[in-house]
């Protein structure tokens, strides 16, 4: 199992604190960098020399929202090839098919409960920590 | 006297007598030539007399017998003569009445006696005079009059004339003229505009109403092709498609977009018909206009709206997801940090406020689960294209898959169920909810759901029966509205028979219960076939 670079996309805070909480708790020694917006993320990754191995991304956020933040990570000759997971509560159908058209590499619903966020938290991290992934 | 005078004397003699004797004989020659001459002049005048005879009596039956009325007069319009038409016409009783023409005529038309009159006597004849009488048995009768003048060694004497009673014929005449004032009328009056065109679409005819359609007056419209004057878009086109149907003889209406003259676009409704000669050949066609502006902007009025509705149910389904989404957040915050401080002080909680905070997460999720009915209970959405072919039986076997139902609780259907024609998502979600009901308020030891099904009127009757706990009357209209859960527990929000209430009434049909407190609850709900 390999050590990810995580970023996640979230405008709340305690979505972040939870992300963070679920990974410590596992014991698991990923490296999740916070972005609270679109914009931010998109600075975070002109970073070319580091980029993350996958993006979390939740769908409702301000000022630009998931689906226009993916649909710009898209657009983009060496973005588009970071795996993007959504990470939402947004259980809309059309947000779903509009996201895999686009392209993502998963959509997870955030549950109610946190023990249910931590189970789900753990398989998509252990998946993904088993993947080879493009390194820069 | 000498002998030879006696001798001389005796010859003379002699040839006097023999000169007359000739004399004599030449006249009795004479005599019987002429007597020949004359005899053959008697044969002659009698055959001429016989032959006078016939020619007038042939000329009687002709005139006694001819159809027409006629009349021989004087020159100051005394009767001389009439035969049985002019007898019956004039309403004399016999030929042999006496009478004069001028008092017959109709008092309002003295006046024209008088120039007719003048012309006969002047040209010697007078033809088609018309005139109204009023006969001798006091009827009103309308004539006409063909008279010429008796001549007797070149001076008038008299004037015959034959009358025909033309009553009838100008009655015709008149309702005919009657009939074409009053659709004249109709047309110049109705508020359908008229245009007759020729084969060439050009305008020959139209009426005050289409004058006021289009905004022309007539001496504009009259000689213009219609296509091109009132011309808007596309409707040049049509209106020669459709002439060439007028050719073809065919009827029909057909909507069009025209240009008036202020420029105003309008719409037409036109019915158009080919129109014909008196020998069967089309010569064109009219064209009967209605202007169904107001009707046709209403109609895109309406249009419009259902595309505002559909956006705005669209937007609402949009803002149920994005509500729900936004209500849910917190929920998910607060959980997590419960969550946290019960684990953090796992060991300085006591049981009671362990407990508390059990408590409030089971309430998060009580909320939780009630956003997502109510979001449920927006977003049904109904689309024709998802009505399919759904075989009832088959769906409630699905169902009983996909629900938990206890061992203790049988699920039975009584009669086969029917297949309708419904979206099977929403049929499924009726049925759900009604057994799902039927499973959680069972509290006997054997449980038991029927499900039945009778045909009534053009109507499915479809019953769910349980005998559950029941349903006090006074519930039996609010189990329908949101939120009426009779029951506060966890998987009760209150919204399923909601949904399935709203489901039923869009396919038109009416849910209702009966219930007895401890014995059991039937639902009943009608489908059309």
């Amino acid at each position: 199992m390999k050590n990810l670079n995580i970023l996640l996309i979230e405008d709340d805070m305690i979505e972040v604190m939870k992300l963070k909480r679920a990974s410590g708790s596992l014991n698991l020694n990923h490296n999740i960098t916070e972005a609270n917006n679109g914009e931010e993320a998109l600075k975070i990754l002109e970073e070319k020399e580091n980029l993350p191995h996958i993006i979390l991304l939740d769908l409702n956020m301000p000022k630009i929202n998931g689906i226009e933040f993916l649909k710009i990570l898209k657009a983009d000759d060496q973005l588009k090839y970071i795996p993007t997971i959504i990470l939402t509560t947004s259980s809309n159908q059309r947000d779903l098919l509009e996201c895999y058209k686009i392209g993502i590499a998963g959509y997870v619903l955030k549950p109610l409960k946190y023990e249910e966020y931590v189970s789900k938290i753990e398989k998509l991290l252990s998946y993904w920590s088993v993947n080879e992934l493009i390194t820069t | 006297m000498s002998q030879e005078e006696v001798d001389i004397l005796k010859r003379a003699l002699e040839r006097e007598r023999a000169s007359r004797k000739a004399a004599e004989k030449i006249l009795e020659e004479k005599s019987a030539e002429l007597y020949e001459v004359n005899k053959k002049l008697e044969e002659s005048h009698a055959e001429l007399t016989v032959l006078y005879n016939k020619t007038s009596s042939q000329l009687q039956g002709v005139f006694e017998n001819i159809v027409d009325a006629y009349v021989i007069m004087d020159l100051w319009g005394n009767i001389l003569k009439m035969n049985e038409a002019a007898v019956a016409l004039l309403g004399f009783k016999t030929v042999h009445d006496e009478g004069n023409l001028s008092t017959l005529v109709h008092p309002k038309e003295v006046d024209k006696v008088e120039p007719a009159f003048r012309k006969l006597f002047e040209e010697g004849s007078i033809t088609d005079f018309k005139i109204k009488i009023r006969t001798k048995q006091n009827i009103s009768k309308f004539v006409h009059i063909n008279a010429s003048i008796i001549y007797e060694d070149g001076r008038a004497v008299a004037a015959q004339g034959i009358v025909r009673d033309i009553t009838l014929e100008n009655e015709y005449q008149r309702a005919i003229e009657a009939e074409r004032e009053k659709y004249r009328s109709i047309i110049a009056n109705m508020n359908l505009g008229l245009v007759e065109v020729n084969n060439d679409d050009v305008i020959q005819m139209v009426n005050q109403s289409f004058v006021e359609m289009s905004g022309y007056d007539e001496d504009e419209l009259i000689g213009k092709k219609g296509g091109e004057l009132l011309v808007a878009d596309k409707s040049s086109e049509i209106i020669q498609k459709e002439n060439q149907k007028r050719l073809k003889g065919q009827s029909n209406s057909y909507e069009l977009t025209v240009k008036s003259k202020a420029g105003d676009i309008r719409y037409w409704l036109i019915s158009g018909a080919p129109n014909y000669d008196l020998k069967g050949n089309i010569i064109g066609s009219i064209g009967i206009h209605l202007d169904i502006t107001e009707l046709k902007n209403l109609e895109f009025q309406k249009e419009k709206l259902l595309h505002k509705l559909e956006k705005s149910n669209d937007e609402l389904q949009e803002y149920a997801h994005i509500v729900s989404h936004d209500l849910k957040s917190p929920l998910r915050s607060i959980d997590a940090l419960v969550s946290w401080i019960r684990e953090d002080n796992k060991d300085k909680l006591d049981d009671r406020t362990q407990e508390n905070f059990k408590l409030i997460q089971s309430t998060l999720e009580k909320m939780e689960h009630l956003i997502s009915s109510v979001l449920e209970y927006s977003s049904i959405g109904f689309e024709a294209s998802n009505n399919t072919q759904v075989n009832l039986n088959e769906l409630i076997n699905d169902i009983e898959q996909l629900l938990y139902i206890p061992d203790h609780i049988t699920l039975k259907i009584l009669r086969e169920l029917p297949t309708v024609k419904v979206d099977k998502i929403k049929m499924q979600q009726v049925f759900q909810n009604l057994i799902s009901n039927a499973v959680k308020y069972n509290d006997k030891e054997k449980g038991m759901i029927e499900i039945d099904v009778e045909e009534h009127k053009g109507m499915f009757k479809f019953s769910v029966k349980d005998n559950g706990v029941g349903i006090e009357k006074k519930y039996h209209d609010k189990i329908f509205k949101m939120f009426h859960a009779l029951n506060k527990n966890k998987e009760s929000t209150g919204v399923g028979l909601s949904i399935v209430k709203k489901i039923i009434a869009h396919y038109e049909g009416d849910i209702w219960v009966e219930s007895e407190i401890n014995n059991g609850t039937t639902f009943y709900f009608t489908l059309r076939k």
